[in-house]
């Protein structure tokens, strides 16, 4: 359990710069998952972190001790693999005792730390297979039981669902959920997975391009994005945007008129837009309903019933492409013309 | 159409690969008379060969009227193994007969006579069926001079293990030749592969200035010929070898019994030779092998807290299994089939000559004995394929399932 703090890191791969200054503050305790496309760099600075790779610049404290020149083992972090990376040619409990037996651990501790730690993933009775004799869910409960019995201060996660099928990454993540109410260490979680970022996540890092994006927790995002990616990254479907011009910029009362509607008393995200710059008004599918006197009006391309929810894909006269998610059913079918509306008080501008 | 033309050339190769080893142990069981008159192809089916017997029993002397005997017993009377069996033929019966043109005179004559027919041999009537039995009938009791006769046998296969008895045990040379194989071969093939897996772990998984440049040298290496080298080795380990007597006539009194002098050629120079020339190939098969291994597991070894020795001993090693393997089956084999490296660098000592050499030695003391040659020769065959099917079994595969996704 201990705090981990990031201080102007930067890395480079020659002159391609991975990872730009990112500052970062992680609590005791605090679940935080660096979430981003493919490429953004959070496996990357999750290497960092656990000092697999060496940094550029910057400083990295791990429980308030700079561990820039520490080896991956002496940080006090424990990580868990995208790709289970389990050794092919032990059995599940030398596999855990590894590490342990790597420090000196006598036999009876090791026996005692790794039958704790099955028991915790309940897999006593796996102990004497070997991972060829596995399933995958069961390998990556293995690869959870090496971090565990290590008794980390942070625990590391590199897309460790990704490589699992839909049902058993959903038991995964709810149990992932778990065993950090019951371990209560700090934890840093990397996916490009949003849902498992909003699910699990006291902390989202939202990375883009090496860079930090927005930091919050997962409501603050989803609700208040800092800008147009954080927007249209978080959050299904994705938030529709709909270009246009500010007309009168005060802070939380902005005038946008688009080219097809206009609307007033929208919150302005955006510090740099004056009046009369181009800007887009973001809204999310979800507050947007169907109504025949509605500022937006567009043509049904696609109605997606999805049981829960209706997703319809429509188009404006102006070519803009938008989706309305709707809990009820709606009786609209392909080629109709839709009007709707929305309040203003949960659109954007960026 | 193409399955079948894969099939046959299948066989072929097969066929071409098989048939001399098949040559060899055959030869190397028949009698030395057999292996010299006919090819071994002929050893499967009876064959008509040619024997000489002699009409008496050993010892035999007492007159008689008719005598009895079998042919097959008194080819095989003091005979222990090859003994003869099947169908006689026929006999070429050579000898003097009464002139029938000149009264009084005798001719020599050459006849073949068949199985049951009568045969005048010194006066008697001599009769033989084809299995072998016999009877010489004579008007009164005589006591005739023993004779020889050809006889033609349809001759049963037979085959025997004394060349091998007299290759192993008649003297010492083939035994020394095996022991002093072994003792060059066994070092010679461990102490390459063992410096060949740190080095190949260094080339793939560490970071040093150089690595790539060094890696590409070592490997260009395996393209300089061993020939081109024995100058230079042979001169330094004279060199060596001159240091170390002079070393020893220092601290020891070995001068006294004047037993200073310290080989250039020996057992030793054979194996740092092997090894020399064997470290090229070996470091970059294993290197290759050993990249492939998921990054993902030393990674979290070293999460773990391992060191590169610790990878090295509870990973490298156990996963590089059959990679070790192949190269060591590779390696033995190239050491104890060698024969220049052996001749130029190797002891000369009879009794420290490794096999090939001795096998090269036989081809001038045994000359056309090729029973003897082809026996030494299925020995020294023998040892590989007993080795490669040993190690056959460290093939795995899958080494790695259950390792990382997908596997």
């Amino acid at each position: 359990m201990a705090r981990v703090s990031l201080r102007g890191v930067n890395k480079s791969f020659g002159k391609v710069d991975v990872i730009r200054d990112v500052d970062l503050d992680i609590d005791n305790g605090e679940f935080v998952v660096f979430v981003g496309p493919s490429g953004c760099g959070k496996s990357t600075l999750l290497r960092l972190i656990s000092g697999l790779e060496a940094l550029s610049s910057g400083e990295i404290y791990i429980a308030d001790r700079p561990v820039m020149d520490l080896p991956p083992s002496k940080r006090g972090i424990a990580m868990v693999f995208q790709s289970y990376a389990l050794y092919p040619h032990m059995t599940v409990f030398h596999n855990m005792a590894f590490s342990l037996d790597l420090e000196g651990k006598s036999k009876k501790e090791i026996r005692e730390r790794v039958e704790a730690a099955a028991k915790i993933l309940q897999m006593e009775h796996l102990l004497d297979r070997r991972p060829a004799a596995l399933s995958g869910g069961q390998r990556q409960r293995v690869a959870i039981g090496r971090a565990i019995v290590r008794n980390p201060d942070v625990f590391l996660f590199d897309e460790p669902l990704s490589n699992l099928d839909a049902a058993l990454r959903h038991d995964t993540r709810v149990e992932i959920a778990k065993l950090h109410r019951q371990l209560d260490a700090t934890t840093i979680y990397v996916t490009h997975d949003q849902v498992e970022a909003m699910t699990l996540a006291d902390k989202i890092v939202v990375l883009k391009d090496g860079e930090v994006m927005q930091v919050g927790a997962p409501m603050d995002l989803f609700h208040n994005p800092a800008n147009e990616f954080v927007a249209g990254f978080l959050g299904s479907p994705k938030m529709n945007f709909f270009e246009g011009v500010l007309l009168s910029a005060s802070e939380q009362q902005a005038h946008f008129s688009g080219e097809e509607f206009e609307v007033d008393g929208v919150r302005l995200v955006s510090t740099t837009k004056r009046n009369g710059d181009p800007i887009k008004l973001g809204i999310r599918p979800q507050h947007m309903w169907l109504d025949p006197n509605g500022s937006v009006t567009g043509t049904v391309t696609l109605v997606e019933q999805l049981g829960t929810e209706t997703v319809l894909e429509l188009i404006t006269q102006q070519g803009t492409p938008f989706r309305i998610a709707s809990p009820e059913n709606v009786e609209v079918s392909v080629g109709e013309q839709a009007s709707f509306n929305f309040d203003p008080n949960s659109a954007h501008l960026f | 159409m193409t399955r079948t033309f894969k099939h046959i050339v299948l066989a072929l190769i097969v066929v071409i690969w098989v048939l001399p080893f098949v040559a060899l142990v055959t030869t190397s069981l028949r009698s030395e008379t057999a292996s010299k008159t006919s090819g071994f192809w002929t050893a499967f089916t009876p064959t008509e060969l040619g024997h000489r017997f002699g009409t008496h029993d050993r010892d035999q002397t007492d007159p008689f009227v008719t005598m009895s005997g079998n042919i097959f017993e008194r080819l095989n009377g003091d005979k222990e193994s090859f003994e003869v069996s099947g169908e006689v033929n026929s006999i070429l019966f050579k000898g003097r007969v009464p002139d029938p043109d000149n009264a009084g005179k005798t001719k020599l004559i050459k006849q073949l006579i068949y199985a049951g027919e009568v045969m005048d041999v010194r006066d008697g009537e001599f009769v033989f069926q084809s299995n072998g039995d016999f009877t010489w009938t004579f008007p009164e009791a005589t006591a005739p001079k023993p004779k020889n006769l050809d006889a033609f046998i349809n001759q049963d296969p037979v085959f025997g293990t004394d060349a091998y008895v007299e290759v192993l045990f008649e003297n010492e040379n083939v035994p020394n030749a095996l022991i002093s194989s072994f003792i060059v071969t066994i070092p010679a093939t461990i102490i390459p592969i063992t410096i060949a897996a740190f080095a190949a772990y260094a080339f793939a998984w560490m970071r040093f200035p150089g690595r790539d440049w060094l890696f590409v040298i070592v490997v260009s290496l395996m393209v300089v010929p061993t020939q081109l080298a024995f100058l230079p080795v042979l001169q330094g380990f004279s060199g060596i070898a001159s240091w170390a007597t002079s070393l020893n006539a220092w601290l020891t009194d070995c001068e006294a019994t004047q037993t200073c002098q310290v080989a250039s050629k020996s057992f030793a120079s054979l194996w740092v030779t092997h090894t020399a020339f064997g470290l090229p190939l070996a470091i970059y098969l294993l290197r290759n092998y050993i990249v492939g291994l998921p990054k993902e597991l030393l990674e979290s070894a070293r999460i773990d807290g391992a060191s590169h020795l610790k990878i090295f001993t509870r990973l490298i090693i156990p996963l590089s299994v059959p990679a070790l393997a192949s190269f060591s089956i590779f390696q033995f084999l190239w050491v104890w089939n060698d024969l220049i490296v052996a001749l130029y660098i190797g002891s000369a000592d009879s009794a420290d000559l490794v096999f090939p050499i001795r096998l090269q030695k036989q081809l001038g003391t045994f000359k056309d004995q090729l029973h003897l040659l082809n026996a030494s020769a299925v020995i020294s065959i023998i040892v590989p394929v007993i080795v490669f099917l040993s190690m056959q079994r460290y093939f795995i595969r899958g080494l790695l399932a259950g390792s990382v996704k997908g596997g």
